[in-house]
Formats: C-alpha cells, structure tokens, sequence
C-alpha cells in the first residue's frame, strides 16, 4: 500500500516486551559485547548503506533549491517553512488523514473478526478460509489496483454489467464522491489477509489454561473471545494500527494506478506521497519534494507516538 | 576522438555536496563553431556505440538504414518507458551525470524543458543549420532556439484536424460544421436527437490538447519568454474563448467528459459514443487500428474555426530527436539524429509504415504519401487533408520551458473545473498562478498579463 | 519451547462446528478471491471479449493458451527475462536479508551492548520516512557507484532497507533461543559464532523461513524501486516490465499490437508463483509466525 510496500512484513505481537526487557540476555559483560556487534554488523553496515546514508543525503538535499535559472542555492529551512503552508500538501494530508479513519477500523475490526472465527474452533474449512483472505498479499499492490480498476469500469465492468441486467445504474466507482472509498476498498481487499495472520498468530500464543479456566466458568465462545481474548490482543492490534498509520499516509501505489482512469478525480497532489513523487518528477523540484517526503514522516512519527500514549493512558485508566 | 569533445569525469568526491551532483557535477560538450567534414568522416569510421531512447515502436528500421550506411557504428535502441516515464529517467540519469542516452526522442513541447537547463547539444556545427529549408516553417520554429541553435530534429508533427463518423452525421442529418459555432449548434442537436451520442469527447485532463486548442485560437501564452525572463498570458481573450466554449458545452452536457486514451474512451470510440474526434494528424491510423468495428464510418476534415472562412490550426504532439551533451560521440549522435529524420528512405518509412506524420516539405508534397487511399475513410485521402491543415499552423506558439508542469496544472485547475462545471473561466487565473509561482521558485523573472 | 503447527489441535475442542459462521466466512473468502477469479476469467480472453463480454464469466472462446504463447513472445521473449529477473532479485535479496536478519535479531535479542536498544529503535523509525524521499538520493548515490541499472541496485536496497525482518528475528531469538543453551556452549569452550552457527542458530530456522517468505512476496512485488533503478527493459522486474506494456498499451491503443490482454495474462502468471508458494510452504510460515510468541 505504500510506494516500497515496506508495511508488508513479519511480525509477531510481542512489541511490549522490546522496550522493557528486564530479563538479562545471554551476554554481559565487555567480552561478550564485542560479540553482539559483531553479530548486528552486517545488518547495521547494510542498513547504514542502503538506508541511512541516502536519508541523511535526502536531509542535506532538502536544504538546497536547485533552480532551471540560477542554480542551486542554499536556502536553510525556506523548503519546510514553504511545505507547512503548502495547502497542496496539507488538502493532501487531510485526505489521508480521512482515508485512514475510514478505511483502518473498519479494516482491523474485519481482520480481528477472522482471526477470532479461525481461532473459535467453530470453522469448518478453516484451512482454507485462512488462505483465501490471506492470498490477496501475495498480488503486487500495482496488479490489485488493475483489477480493480478493471472491476470498478463504468461501462464495460461486471460490477456496471449486472447493475445494467437488473435495470439499475452502478454507483460512479471512479468519481469524485466514491473515489476515496473504491481505493479504501482496494486497500482492504489487500490487507485485511496479512493483519488478519497477524492477529491469528498472536490469538495462538495466548496460553491455553486461560480458556481452560473460562470454559470451567461455561462461557461460550464469544463471551471467551470478548472478555479473554481481545483484551489480551492489545499490543498486537496497536501494532496492526501503527503499521497502517504508515501505510494510509504514505499510500501511493493505488492512487497512482487510478490515476490513469480518473485524472481529474486523483490530482497530482491526491496523497502526500503522490504529490513529492510529481514535485521531483514532473515538477523537477527535487529539494522540495525531499523535504515534503521529510514533512510526511514527521507527521507520521508524530501520529504513532500519540496514539500509542492514547492507548497506553487507557489500559492503564 | 577529438580530445575537445572528451567527457571530463570530474566526479570523484561529489559526495560532499549536493552542488556536485547538479550544475556543476560534469562539464558537458562544448559545441565548437564549426566541425568540418575531414572530422566528421574520421568519427564515423571510428567505432563506435550510440545510445538512443525512444518508444516508436519499430524504429529498428530506421536504426538499420543508418547502420547500413555507417558500418562502424551500433545504436542500442532502448525503450524505457512512454512520455512522463521516458523523460522522468532521462532527467534523474542526467542529473547524476552517467547513464544517459547519447540520442533521444523528445517531444516538441519538451525540447525547451531540457534547452533551458543547458542538457541538449546545439546540432548547428554539426550540419544541422542547413536543414531548414527542408522542414515545414512552424515545425522549424518548434526546435529553434532565441538564437538561432537547433536543438533537436524533428521526427513527427501533429497538426490538428477532425475525424468524423459520416454515418451518424447521415443518420441525423448534420452537416460538417465549418466553424466552432456551427459545431456546437450540431453538439445539441445531435444529443437531443440521440442522447447516447456525443458530437465529441472533451478530455478535460488532457493538456496537450488544450495547448493546441490555444494554438489555433491565436493565444500565444508564453510568447515572448527569452530564457530567464517568463511571460504568461493564460487569461487572455483568445484563451478564454475557448475555455469558456468547451465549458459551456460540457454544462448543457451536450459533450462528453472521458478520459481519453483509457479503456472507457477506446470502448466507447468503437460503441460508436463520439461522432467526431477532434485529433492530431498522427489520429487517423491510430484510430484505425483502434475503433477496427467503425471501419468506413470515418471521414478527415479540418477544425471548425473561430472566424468563417479562415482555416488556422494548432499542433498536438510529434516528436524529435534531441542529442544530449554528455554525450562521448557528438559527431555520430548529430548524424545519426539527422540521419533518421532526413534520409529519404528513412522518412519514407516513418510515414507509409509507423505512420508518423512527416515534418518534411518533400514528404508533404510526395503524391505517393499524399494520394493514399484508406479503406476506414471510405477511401479517403486523409494525408493530403493533413498535409493542407499542416499548412495552416501558426508559427507564433512558443511553448514554455517546463511544459509538463504547465499540463499537470492545467488538469488542476482549468481541466477539473470544465468537468465539474466550476467556473472554468475563473479558474484561467488559478492556472496562471499557478504557473507564475512555479516559475519563481524556479528562477525565473515572470510577467504576467 | 513448542513448534506446534497452528492446526495441530493445540487445545481440546469441545465447541461444535457452526454452519452458519462457516457459511460467513465462506462468503468473505469469495469476496477476496473474486478479483483473482475475474483476473483468470479475463486472461482466458481476446482484447475484444475482455469489454463485450461479461467480465465474471468466460466468453465461448478459451483463449488462455494462445494469451500465454503472446505473453512469452511479445518482443522477442522479453517476459521471460523480466520472470527470470523478478525470481532473481526476489531471491537474492531475501536469501541475503534473512541472513542479515538472522545474524543481526540474535545479536539484538541475546547480546547486551552499548547503544543495543538505541540502533534497534533507530532501524524501526526509519520506516515512517516514506521512499519517495530517498528515490533521487538513493539514485545519485548508487550512480556514483555504478550500480545504477544493474541488478545489485534492486537486491541491495532490498535486503537492508526493510526493518520488519530484524524487528522478527529478535522477537524471535528472545523466546527460542534459551539463555541455558549459550550458557553451556560457552562452558564448553565454543566461540559465540560456533555456537550460533552449530546450536541456537538451528532454533531459528522457522523465523529465518518465515523472513525468507515475506521478504521473497516483498521484492516480488515491489515497483517503486526497480522503476526508479533500472532503465533497461532486459533487467525489469515484471512489475515494472507489465506497468511498460500498460502504458504502451493505453498510449497508443492496437497501434502496437493488442497489449491489453498481453498485461491482463502477464498479471496471472506474475501472481501464481507466489500463490503456488503460500499454498505449499503455509505449514512453514504459519508455524514460524506462531511459535515465535509461543513461549511465554
């Protein structure tokens, strides 16, 4: 769902237990230290390589303006200060802002809702049921939106063709009004498969005596899920939602498929991401969209660590 | 090799500032006053590789002729992507400095884009300048610079024209209209009597045809920009006239709003939905192959005009080929540039086999290219229809020197509001706000009017 | 620690099979599985039946094998290489990145180390900056060292730039790797790579497979970088060699052959490799996902 689809990873739900950590590791002491950098240095070596150096490259680079007449110049702050009023930018922001609390809820409440019917022991064919809701991963984000794009088509789509057998019109998918939630759709159809394993394998971690003890006190199997599992599930669906504040703000991929069926609805500045992407290409404004891009991770920085203080004050309250 | 003409590979600590990887990262080709035929006949008996970037397809032909009479050099064709694609790599590999093709098919449009930012290689010393006559005098205008440099050469041109279904204008009894009132007179008439059908398709994010909408109108937005010092004149009376027109009609909604080029659009070109298609003389054989169910439905006429009785047009699209200066072999890329788009037989095949509008007074003028006869027109010598329009094209349109950007807010400002039916006329000064803003960051002087 | 597969009957099952929830389910999967049906539909048919004909049903005509021969000789054969190119970067980089992983999730998770949690965080919070920023640097960067339009721009990148895979590992490593099982290695003499290489290392072959398969649908799939690497269509990976076609397709109609059903086919084969590996390494996976939260 975002340009490097980097959302689209591993993970099990145990992030609580990264930032406190109390139990001491293997190693202690200086001898073994050496040993633990040796071991995260080819990582570290390649990330510094790959990642960091071109980002620092990228921070340096948004403090020039690089113009057709004149050159390049060195103009300080002048591209952040011009971003945080930029209403292209911010008209873009807001969309994905809106986007977000569309699609993500009702994405996460879907996927929890799955993971809890295959956890139930209610299922049959649950095998295939979880591969089913799953494979949509495996479609490249740019395949999904072509299909969909193709599905949407207001004359030659089966969506548009049974609407017309039955004698009504099929709602104008790719218009202004409906655009945001055909995409919200799209991205649903992607993800809710691989949030939906997510929650599942952390359901199959929560040990066993717990059901044991509710199942004793005959609660059923919905009384087990709502008072027993979900509430255990909390780190995991924190960390669902903070990997799809990334995803819905940096979404890229599937406007810009849709781009090229509705142009005048998805305009170049339509997400933030699509908007840097124009800016350095169609633009040439490469300083500028660098420090958009900037902008854009601030604001998402910014998102998941007030909404994991939300969170965290309300467990605790 | 002429060591003059040595790429210097200056590019060693370029990491400790990002000045080095732009202006002043390499020091391109500088043209020398003349190059004289002993030097020129040594390069091209030096062998040598030529990188040349395009998405013609079937250009192999051509590349194949020039190989046949230069043995010693090979041109890999390489086709990266289509337009914004094409030129967005092109424009990342000449800012890093390697990885850049030595030839390049470039839009008229965007030849400017690339002179202004000093990437194009002047193809006057390399027997370029003695070209002119050859060309059509407006195409010429579109790859000369303020003083006299030639640029690029043109490959293919676009003239504006409009393609008809005959049947339908039969059917409702519509005669072909010769001016623009006339037109739209038939854009209402014909949806009431067939509330299917469309006169034409108006593409509301279609920027290319705007300009040349513009074009014919007489607007000249950008005319008079001389290098640092931008004019732009979107709101003046010509561009109005026409925004307001295409406006009006999409309100009465007695024009359609498709996409063009999208599947819907060629879906509905075939269901017979638009009864004209207002194009570029590249359209004819490109809607052939496309609409192939409404064969000898079609008829080419010229566009209506403003004024009764005038016949002016604009031009939407066409190509040239554009040799970048860093470039290691500027005497081979400036023939072989020149080579494709003037050798008789080359030409010849561009225009009867990939169907590229000729740029050239010969071909124009070639019975063989003019007399053809196309089974979809009902036999129709479309070319020479085309070839009279291409007559009519002012040489007074200068594009800007970022002509992308100028399209991009176009279908920001003034494409969305004629499609949503906002005030389209209004939205001529968002689109030049736009521009001039842009134009500043950029460095630019602008006056505006 | 248990490698139980997800399915193995972890618990007693006492709760009766509902019909009704299976029926709800069953008609959420045909949901997702719809556009992956219409994608096979319309890969069965001509340009001219793919917008006449009812997308959700096959045309009278099966015209799958004739699509598939176009698909792999459209110019010259070139879908071929960007299949070859696409497996070749995909496993590459996640060969390379499970490794790096590996290595680096057991160093984090079992190693106390001066700026430990301070690097992890670091590698974590780099992912909110989004691509785009790094797409001209990243580019003038590898420019410079000549790795611009070469394979290595794709598998490099690919096997540092995505975090999940470490952020994984370490998890991992912290609930499968006993502290006891270093413990005695070092008691008997081992250096902590023999001990890793020949002992802890094998704990996490479940993780390392399950990184290998993520990382594997991540280079997949990906198009954003390869677009901005790769000029030449010989190294595209078919994302970007099928987003070509599309654009040449729609850029100048049937003027260049029928691209459209070529970018429809290509879309099929593009995705049914990858359906092919879910289906067959799904006990891999799941159990790798699950048994990594396992201990408590």
């Amino acid at each position: 769902m975002t340009a490097d689809t980097t959302s689209k990873a591993p993970l099990t739900p145990r992030i609580g237990r990264i930032a406190k950590r109390g139990k001491a590791a293997g190693g202690k002491g200086p001898r073994y230290a050496k040993a633990g950098y040796l071991f995260v240095a080819p990582f570290m070596i390649a990330f510094t390589a790959m990642f960091l150096v071109p980002l620092l490259y990228a921070a340096w680079f948004s403090l020039f303006r690089e113009q057709m007449i004149g050159g390049n110049v060195f103009v300080g702050l002048e591209n952040y200060t011009r971003a945080f009023t930029d209403p292209l930018l911010l008209e873009g922001l807001g969309r994905v802002a809106l986007f977000f609390l569309l699609q993500v809820p009702l994405m996460l409440a879907f996927a929890l809702l799955f993971a809890l019917a295959l956890d139930s022991g209610l299922l049959r064919l649950a095998k295939t049921v979880r591969l089913g809701i799953f494979l949509p991963y495996a479609v490249p984000s740019v395949v999904a939106a072509l299909m969909w794009g193709f599905l949407y088509g207001p004359d030659f789509g089966p969506i548009a063709q049974l609407a017309d057998r039955i004698g009504a019109t099929a709602p104008d998918f790719l218009g202004a009004d409906l655009m945001l939630g055909s995409i919200a759709n799209i991205v649903f159809w992607e993800f809710t498969g691989y949030n939906m394993i997510l929650l599942y394998a952390a359901l199959r971690a929560i040990p066993t005596e717990l059901y044991e003890a509710a199942s004793v006190d005959g609660a059923g199997a919905w009384r087990t899920a709502w008072s027993i599992k979900i509430p255990l599930l909390r780190p995991a669906i924190v960390l669902c939602s903070i990997f799809s504040i990334i995803g819905s703000f940096q979404l890229f991929n599937e406007p810009s498929v849709m781009r090229t069926l509705a142009p005048n609805v998805i305009v170049a500045d339509y997400t933030p991401n699509l908007y840097a992407y124009n800016l350095a290409f169609v633009g040439q404004e490469y300083n500028y969209a660098a420090a958009v891009s900037f902008v854009l991770g601030f604001v998402i920085m910014a998102g998941s660590y007030v909404f994991m203080l939300a969170t965290n004050r309300r467990s605790r309250s | 090799m002429n060591p003059r003409f040595r790429r210097r590979t200056g590019l060693g600590a370029a990491l400790a500032s990002p000045l080095a990887f732009t202006a002043c990262g390499r020091t391109p080709v500088q043209p020398p006053e003349h190059v004289s035929q002993a030097e020129i006949d040594e390069a091209m008996h030096t062998p040598t590789e030529l990188d040349f970037w395009t998405w013609v397809p079937g250009i192999e032909k051509q590349v194949a002729l020039f190989e046949e009479a230069y043995p010693d050099i090979t041109v890999d064709v390489t086709n990266a992507a289509q337009g914004a694609g094409h030129y967005a790599k092109i424009r990342t590999a000449l800012r890093a400095g390697r990885g850049a093709p030595d030839v390049a098919q470039v839009e008229f449009q965007l030849v400017p884009s690339f002179s202004i930012t000093n990437h194009l290689l002047d193809l006057r010393p390399y027997g370029a300048g003695e070209l002119e006559d050859r060309f059509v005098d407006w195409v010429w205008a579109q790859v000369t610079g303020a003083n006299g440099e030639v640029w690029a050469i043109p490959q293919d041109t676009g003239p504006l024209g409009m393609l008809y279904r005959t049947d339908l204008f039969e059917a409702h009894g519509i005669e072909v209209p010769e001016t623009w009132e006339a037109f739209a007179d038939a854009a209402r008439a014909l949806h009431e009597a067939d509330p299917e059908v469309y006169l034409t398709n108006f593409p509301p994010s279609q920027g290319a045809f705007f300009s040349a909408s513009l074009w014919q109108a007489g607007a000249d937005p950008f005319g008079g920009s001389d290098g640092p010092d931008l004019k732009v004149d979107l709101t003046s009376e010509a561009a109005q006239r026409v925004t307001s027109y295409w406006a009006d009609l999409v309100a009465e909604g007695v024009v359609s709003t498709d996409p063009d080029f999208s599947d819907q659009w060629y879906q509905a070109a075939n269901r017979g939905k638009y009864a004209t298609w207002l194009t570029a003389a590249w359209g004819p054989v490109f809607l052939q192959d496309t609409a192939a169910s409404t064969s000898g439905k079609w008829r080419a006429a010229p566009l209506p005009q403003w004024e009764a009785g005038s016949q002016v047009s604009g031009n939407w699209g066409g190509s040239t080929s554009a040799v970048f200066n860093i470039t290691e072999h500027p005497i081979q890329a400036a023939v072989f540039a020149q080579f494709i788009n003037t050798d008789p037989e080359s030409t010849k095949a561009m225009a009867t086999e990939q169907y590229l509008f000729p740029p050239t007074k010969a071909l124009l003028e070639d019975p063989e290219f003019t007399g053809l006869e196309l089974e979809f027109y009902g036999g129709q010598r479309v070319n020479e229809v085309f070839a009279q329009i291409s007559e009519t094209v002012s040489p007074e349109f200068q594009w800007s020197p970022f002509q992308d950007q100028v399209y991009a807010d176009y279908g920001a400002t003034v494409g969305t509001a004629i499609a949503e039916g906002a005030d389209a006329v209004a939205a001529l000064q968002d689109w030049q706000d736009r521009i001039a803003e842009y134009a500043e960051f950029q460095g630019f002087t602008v006056e505006e009017s | 620690m248990s490698a139980t597969t997800p399915d193995a009957g972890r618990r007693p099952r006492r709760a009766k099979r509902s019909t009704l929830l299976t029926v709800a389910m069953l008609v959420a999967v045909l949901y997702f599985l719809l556009p992956l049906f219409w994608l096979f539909v319309a890969s069965t048919k001509s340009s001219a039946d793919l917008f006449s004909t009812f997308g959700l049903w096959f045309a009278g005509e099966n015209g799958l094998f004739t699509n598939i021969g176009n698909t792999f000789t459209q110019d010259d054969g070139v879908f071929a290489r960007w299949l070859g190119n696409t497996l070749l970067y995909a496993v590459a980089s996640a060969a390379g990145g499970a490794v790096l992983a590996a290595l680096g999730g057991y160093g984090f998770a079992k190693y106390r180390f001066k700026g430990n949690q301070a690097m992890f965080m670091g590698v974590l919070g780099a992912m909110a900056v989004p691509s785009t920023a790094l797409a001209i640097p990243t580019y003038l960067l590898f420019s410079q060292a000549g790795l611009v339009d070469t394979p290595w721009a794709i598998i490099l990148p690919s096997m540092a730039s995505h975090p999940f895979g470490l952020y994984f590992m370490r998890i991992y490593a912290d609930s499968a790797v006993p502290d006891s099982l270093i413990e005695s290695g070092r008691i008997d003499g081992a250096g902590e790579f023999r001990i890793f290489f020949q002992v802890t290392g094998r704990l996490l072959t479940p993780a390392i497979a399950t990184v290998l398969l993520f990382m594997l649908v991540q280079t997949w799939n990906n198009y954003f970088l390869p677009l901005i690497m790769l000029n030449d269509p010989d190294l595209y990976p078919i994302t970007v060699g099928l987003a070509n076609w599309q654009g040449q397709a729609s850029a100048s109609g049937g003027a260049s052959g029928d691209l459209v059903p070529l970018v429809v086919t290509g879309s099929l084969v593009s995705v049914l490799p990858l359906i092919v590996a879910f289906l067959f390494l799904q006990r891999y996976w799941t159990t790798g996902l699950v048994s990594g939260s396992v201990k408590q």
